[in-house]
């Protein structure tokens, strides 16, 4: 299976000033979709100028997003459910909010990401995805997001959330060779 | 995460101008197959209802309605039990394929879900217990699977991904065998989400692709199909008949919107033309789409503009439906009741119906399948899929 290398990398949260993420016009109520956005805008921010020939046919890598949420946005679901039981309303930008495709949606409109967009529960099933992604030519190189909101109450569970652009990668020496 | 990935020597490589998608040479064929949706448990009662253009929309009492727009899903009737429904529909599908105990054990499970629908109303202490792949992990317990178990939650291309990535492992010799289900029972929250996003077809009836259509309504659909490696020699394969081939598969994003689907159809006719490309099938040799067709306006019409963008004029005259308008809009596992039925009709030789339709839009120019009993004799079909966030799958299947 095609090897993997890093090209950039962010974290929530990465100093203490890192306290809560910056809002993001359309999501409301539960923090999972700007830690989402703002962990991916750092990490895009960080990479290093590559050109490629992408799979599109042009100088922009085509570019997989995969989201990685054990619980998905567990706040917005106790939120919603809260409010069916009841009997209260459900506000409409919760409709789409209630999946991680969404705010994948809003990254890759952010940076022009083609690629496949994918969610799913693990990360060893994202890094597996990302790397047969780069492997069969649907994308040049992945994205992939990794949020996990704090939802036990208990202490030092904070949110947590993390991005990694990863591409193919082969061993220096062969690339010598 | 970076450190589970490549050692520190690595460089990156610049890859080459590409042509196009590639794929691994090992044949992919769909060995068993289950369904529940509206029409009750099996494949055959859902078929009935789709070659007929029957609709399964009735009034929901599965749960208060009463303050909704909308009141009507396709549902089963009582409250089954997502777990229940998932077992029974992986057991079906593993003794449709003729599975040993052995070969079960032995076999993955990649399940599209929503995550675990007691989730939400878990008590604080508990919540991180009830993961999506953790209920993926009871289903497998159950169904006597391994528990190498991998969960989607895509939105509505959440089955279909997983079987396109499915495919592509066993292509590339990476499993010989994946179970692939998906399960989606109409559940208050997420009516009530819908409701609220006025997403729901005010008039009672999903209506693909015609002048007049609402909206989506949801629907019942627990799924499971069985992946295989095809050794080509047919001697694997006396165990049980070959349900159909998966000979092609695509995924691409639109980069447009959160929720909206790219106008242009651009990312949708990327994941058709990936499909054929790996099927290096043409797209006359496609006798069938069954679209994704939700039902709603914007969302048909950029459809349409992908169909038209990846088929050329074949568009205008391939035979195309949208079996939301009988058994709903599955959500995570639409994908998967879908290719079944897409599956099945290649078999039967016949056409889902269109139903809902009222008259012509001029947006959706396409040759939809109005009437029951219509022939179809090509030996290729295409399901499509499209979600929220720009995702966009494409499965081509072909005739055993």
């Amino acid at each position: 299976m095609t090897g993997l290398a890093v090209l950039a990398e962010a974290r929530w949260p990465e100093t203490p000033d890192d306290v809560a993420a910056p809002s993001l016009p359309g999501f409301v109520v539960s923090s999972f979709s700007a830690l989402a956005a703002e962990v991916a805008e750092r990490c895009l921010s960080r990479r290093e100028a590559v050109v490629v020939s992408g799979a599109s046919g042009t100088d922009r890598p085509v570019t997989a997003v995969v989201m990685v949420s054990a619980l998905g946005d567990v706040v917005s679901a106790v939120h919603v459910a809260d409010a069916v039981d009841s009997g209260g309303r459900v506000g409409p930008l919760l409709f789409f909010q209630s999946v991680p495709n969404s705010v994948a949606g809003h990254v890759a409109a952010r940076w022009q990401l083609t690629g496949p967009v994918v969610s799913v529960g693990g990360m060893e099933a994202g890094l597996d995805i990302a790397a047969l992604l780069i492997e069969d030519a649907d994308a040049d190189e992945a994205l992939l997001i990794r949020v996990e909101q704090a939802c036990d109450g208990g202490a030092d569970t904070g949110d947590r959330a993390e991005a990694v652009l990863v591409a193919e990668a082969v061993l220096v020496a062969e690339e010598e060779r | 995460m970076a450190e589970l990935l490549a050692p520190s020597r690595a460089a990156v490589q610049t890859p080459a101008a590409r042509t196009g998608v590639r794929r691994g040479s090992g044949r992919v064929v769909i060995t068993g197959a289950s369904a529940t949706s509206a029409f009750g448990p099996g494949v055959e009662p859902l078929m009935r209802a789709v070659l007929d253009g029957r609709p399964g929309f009735r009034t929901v009492r599965r749960f208060d309605v009463s303050g909704r727009r909308v009141d009507v899903a396709a549902v089963l009737p009582g409250s089954p039990v997502l777990g229940d429904e998932l077992a029974r529909a992986i057991d079906e599908a593993c003794d449709a394929a003729g599975l040993s105990v052995a070969q079960r054990a032995d076999c993955p499970l990649f399940l599209a879900i929503h995550g675990d629908p007691r989730l939400a109303r878990a008590a604080d202490s508990d919540r991180s217990s009830h993961g999506a792949d953790a209920f993926a992990t009871t289903v497998v317990r159950r169904s006597g699977l391994s528990e190498q178990v991998r969960t989607y939650t895509s939105a509505c291309v959440a089955a279909a991904t997983g079987v396109a990535d499915a495919a592509a492992m066993i292509a590339r010799g990476r499993a010989a065998r994946i179970a692939v289900a998906a399960g989606y029972l109409v559940d208050a929250d997420q009516f009530a989400l819908f409701d609220a996003g006025r997403a729901l077809a005010v008039d009672g009836r999903v209506r693909p692709f015609s002048a007049g259509r609402s909206g989506l309504l949801l629907g019942d659909g627990v799924a499971a199909v069985v992946l295989e490696a095809d050794p080509g020699d047919g001697v694997r394969f006396k165990r049980t008949p070959v349900i159909g081939r998966l000979a092609g598969w695509g995924r691409a994003g639109d980069a447009y919107h959160v929720c909206r689907p790219r106008p242009d159809g651009v990312g949708l006719a990327r994941a058709v033309a990936a499909a054929l490309e790996r099927a290096r099938v043409q797209p006359d040799e496609i006798g069938y789409v069954n679209a994704h067709g939700s039902g709603t306006p914007h969302s048909d019409e950029a459809e349409a503009a992908a169909l038209y963008r990846a088929l050329g004029e074949w568009a205008a005259k391939v035979p195309v439906s949208s079996t939301k308008s009988v058994h709903g809009q599955a959500l995570e596992a639409g994908g998967l009741l879908e290719l079944i039925v897409t599956l099945f009709a290649l078999r039967a030789g016949t056409l889902p119906v269109n139903a809902g339709y009222l008259g012509p839009d001029e947006a959706c120019r396409l040759n939809l399948v109005l009437e029951p009993g219509t022939a179809m004799g090509a030996e290729y079909a295409l399901s499509v899929n499209s979600a929220f966030g720009g995702a966009n799958t494409a499965l081509l299947v072909g005739a055993p």
